[in-house]
């Protein structure tokens, strides 16, 4: 058996500590790793360059194909892309599945995916194994994305003629803290240095902000809406361009996102097309499987038909009997699929409240990602934001690699002696993060939509009489409900001095600095005091590993409401 | 003791109605504690002592006391600083380790005058963070990383702080020596019935025009109090630049409950 591509690191190996060892300027490459797309873009000091694989494309599948026990990414096989799809050996969409428990209804949906994707629902990660002759070979999505992640180097050091190390990579909105260490990790097993992750939306507003400030608008400031759409993620950032001086400065005001997109869309519409299929879609066998396969490559070609046609006539024997023969109109496609596009349209109303800019004080409006190819979603995108027509200057399936490359070049801290790329992102948290108190209840302590670095802090208290420890269960997200956000971890404060409930004041600062770290810090106070009586605790986050799914409810179970916080009640 | 206080039948009405702000920064100033404990987060800092925080006492300490015994060198350059504040060094531009001396004022250049923050401070802010943004120095050497990390944090608490004039308000007046003293309200149950009227307003407000109006309302009386407290402040009348601070606070918290609801 052939040796691993990768590089097996330690956990410790993505931390940040190890990150910060270099210091001198190395060239620095953006990646887009897309759930189905992925693009690779370096910054030559003028303009960006999208790297191509050696069949001289610049989009690549992110596929990896299990055979013989030897995985290996898309770039190097892509005419058995198909089928290896077809026989189950081909894993793919692991952007959807990373750090994603499997009672999490997006990991529930991906059981249609041709190949095996296995729950037990009880908050552990799914079991995913491809076919590979008889037998299935499990992996996880960090496996895959570490696959994948070392041939796009390999490339780019091909291309460019010299070592690369570090990357700059653009990420969903709505990931988790956890699924970015998950992302980190991927990194670290593919020998990656990672300078910055950045949400999807705000590279692309960086490098609308360069483009501004090239073509010296005239206006004073410029506000933009971002819209990005793939296959697994839709994204919004409204974002502020100073035009008076300094220039190039993108100060993201909002942030918002979730996990749809065309997955959801391919998904539906198979659904449509095939009443009935549920069978089909969950099971596993080796038929099964290449039938999933047929349905899934004839209803994307239908769909990316529709973007450019009015119908299209599907044609394809499923085998087993199954076949598929039916003209489907743009209409029908969009009935199919009405509730994503209306939760598209609420996500961007959501920005603009969040970020108190009126529709009508918009000065562009950007459509990027391989959705934007669909008419609906320019059309509602329009809608929304009232506009009559969308910002052009970009291309929509390059936009974010090339925000990316930008701000990698910018990081590299490379001379730049007539500041032609002189530009700077103003970050804020995309989730809130807070911990669970008054009962079962998420308390958000530093809210979303906050400049990063931040720190916050509150004031919470005992729930019982002389109780004598607290927990403090952290989780970041914006759901009302408590499970509906993610726990990133919990730890316990010992030794509270015997006090009638409401006396204790446990002091909770979160603190978030410039590389995006979480630190969670808890003190306890007397009334009457300035000293804590315990030493602080700081906890760095996140704590959880695998299986932090069910981490919450055997919390519950072991102490139910005894060590409860309550925040303090303040006028 | 500070728990009895709680009971007052009129302040436990209040706790009920809670549904207020649960940003921390700038915390209302709540009922709980006649103990040390300011709503104020900075003068909470000194527990946490993380990279970037202040020490608002260090700050008003020297500027009491005038100056500083030596004018800065550059850590790297050695170069002398020319400006105040000094943050980046003109001749090599390396970012300058946090001056807890130098306050927010003078980080942007202004008179400590309560109204001398005009609009340019939000480009000023901006060009700090043009020099000083973690993002621009990751080639550099570990000890700038911090400095810059650290630098640009305390421009943001230094904006956020000055451009909004309730923050302002107590900034200010902390460096002056003065700190909130929050049992001054509980005297003051005019204004405590009035807020409970107005919030009651705010609950039961039928519709988003009903909110605006309400808003409009309370930011006319922020913008009162407001000018009072500049007065106040001007005339080194501390007693009345707090109690400004209290309606301020008070009309900024309803403030905010309709921004949550709208």
């Amino acid at each position: 058996m052939a040796e691993a591509a990768y590089t097996v690191a330690s956990d410790s190996e993505t931390s940040r500590e190890e990150k910060s060892s270099c210091t001198f300027p190395e060239t620095t490459i953006g990646i887009d790793i897309g759930t189905s797309q992925c693009r690779v873009a370096i910054w030559n000091g003028s303009q960006v360059e999208i790297l191509k694989n050696s069949r001289n494309q610049k989009m690549m599948s992110s596929y990896v194909t299990f055979k013989d026990g030897t995985p290996s990414g898309e770039l190097s096989n892509q005419l058995s892309a198909d089928h290896d799809m077809l026989s189950g050996a081909a894993i793919f969409n692991m952007k959807r599945l990373i750090g994603r428990v499997d009672t999490d209804p997006v990991v529930h949906s991906s059981k249609s995916l041709p190949f095996l994707v296995q729950t037990l629902d009880i908050g552990v990660r799914p079991f995913i194994a491809a076919l590979v002759g008889n037998f299935w070979r499990s992996t996880t999505p960090e496996e895959v994305l570490a696959i994948f992640l070392v041939e796009l180097r390999e490339m780019a050091e091909i291309q460019l003629k010299r070592p690369i190390k570090n990357v700059v990579l653009t990420l969903p909105v709505s990931f988790s803290r956890f699924q970015l260490t998950r992302i980190e990790r991927a990194c670290a097993m593919a020998g990656l240095h990672i300078l910055k992750l950045m949400p999807e939306p705000t590279a692309v507003a960086l490098l609308y902000t360069l483009y501004a400030k090239q073509s010296g608008f005239q206006s004073t400031d410029r506000n933009v809406l971002i819209f990005n759409m793939g296959a697994g993620y839709c994204d919004v950032a409204v974002s502020v361009t100073a035009e008076e001086a300094p220039r190039g400065i993108s100060e993201i005001i909002a942030l918002t996102g979730s996990a749809i997109g065309g997955e959801d869309l391919l998904q539906n519409m198979m659904r449509h097309l095939l009443p009935n299929a549920e069978n089909l879609l969950t099971s596993h066998g080796v038929d099964e499987i290449k039938s999933k396969g047929l349905l899934r490559v004839a209803t994307q070609n239908a769909i990316h038909s529709l973007s450019s046609q009015n119908s299209v006539q599907i044609d394809v024997d499923l085998g087993n009997g199954m076949k598929i023969c039916k003209v489907v109109d743009r209409e029908e496609f969009e009935e199919v699929n009405r509730a994503v596009f209306d939760e598209c349209a609420s996500l961007i109303i959501q920005c603009l409240h969040d970020a108190k800019v009126k529709p009508e004080d918009l000065n562009d409006v950007v459509l990027v990602g391989g959705c934007s190819y669909i008419p609906k979603i320019k059309n509602l995108v329009m809608n929304v934001c009232k506009k009559e027509e969308l910002y052009e200057g970009m291309n929509p399936l390059e936009a974010a690699v090339s925000g990316a490359a930008l701000q990698g070049y910018v990081a590299s801290g490379v001379h730049d002696p007539f500041e032609s790329v002189d530009v700077l992102s103003i970050q804020v948290t995309p989730l809130s993060v807070g911990i669970r108190a008054d009962g079962n209840n998420f308390v958000p302590i530093i809210p979303r939509n906050t400049t990063i670095p931040a720190q916050r802090e509150m004031l919470f208290t005992t729930s019982h009489d002389n109780q004598a420890e607290a927990l403090v269960i952290v989780y970041e997200g914006d759901g009302e409900k408590l499970e509906e956000n993610h726990l990133l971890g919990y730890f316990k404060i010992e030794g509270l001095p015997p006090a009638p409930k409401g006396v204790p004041q446990v002091r909770v600062m979160m603190d978030i600095d410039a590389s995006n770290v979480l630190r969670v810090l808890a003190a306890v106070l007397m009334p009457g005091s300035h000293v804590p009586i315990n030493p602080v605790l700081d906890v760095r986050m996140p704590t959880v590993d695998d299986g932090h799914g069910w981490c919450a409810e055997a919390l519950h179970r072991a102490y139910g409401a005894t060590q409860d916080l309550v925040s303090v009640k303040r006028i | 003791m500070s728990k009895k206080k709680l009971l007052t039948p009129l302040s436990s009405l209040l706790l009920l109605r809670r549904t207020l702000t649960s940003t921390p920064h700038f915390s209302i100033p709540h009922f709980q504690s006649r103990t040390n404990f300011s709503p104020n987060i900075e003068k909470l800092r000194p527990l946490f002592p993380l990279p970037g925080f202040d020490f608002p006492g260090k700050s008003f300490i020297s500027s009491q006391f005038g100056n500083k015994p030596n004018s800065p060198h550059c850590w790297n350059c050695s170069a002398a600083a020319q400006t105040t504040p000094f943050l980046l060094c003109p001749s090599c531009r390396c970012i300058q380790p946090v001056d807890h001396s130098v306050d927010y004022f003078q980080i942007f250049g202004l008179e400590r005058k309560y109204d001398s923050v005009e609009e340019h401070l939000e480009g000023k802010y901006k060009d700090w963070q043009k020099k000083l943004h973690p993002d621009l120095v990751h080639s550099k050497s570990e000890k700038e990383r911090e400095y810059a990390a650290e630098q640009s944090a305390r421009v943001i608490d230094a904006y956020r702080t000055l451009s909004k004039p309730l923050a302002r308000a107590i900034y200010i007046l902390k460096l002056e020596g003065v700190d909130i003293d929050e049992e001054e309200t509980l005297s003051d149950l005019d204004l405590l019935s009035e807020i409970m009227e107005v919030r009651e307003a705010v609950e039961e407000a039928p519709n988003s025009q009903a909110l605006n109006l309400i808003q409009s309302l309370m930011q006319e009386k922020l913008k009162q109090w407001s000018n009072s407290f500049a007065e106040a402040f001007e005339s080194r009348n501390f007693e009345e630049a707090v109690k400004a601070i209290w309606q301020m606070t008070y009309y900024e918290s309803v403030n905010e409950e309709i921004v949550k609801r709208q």
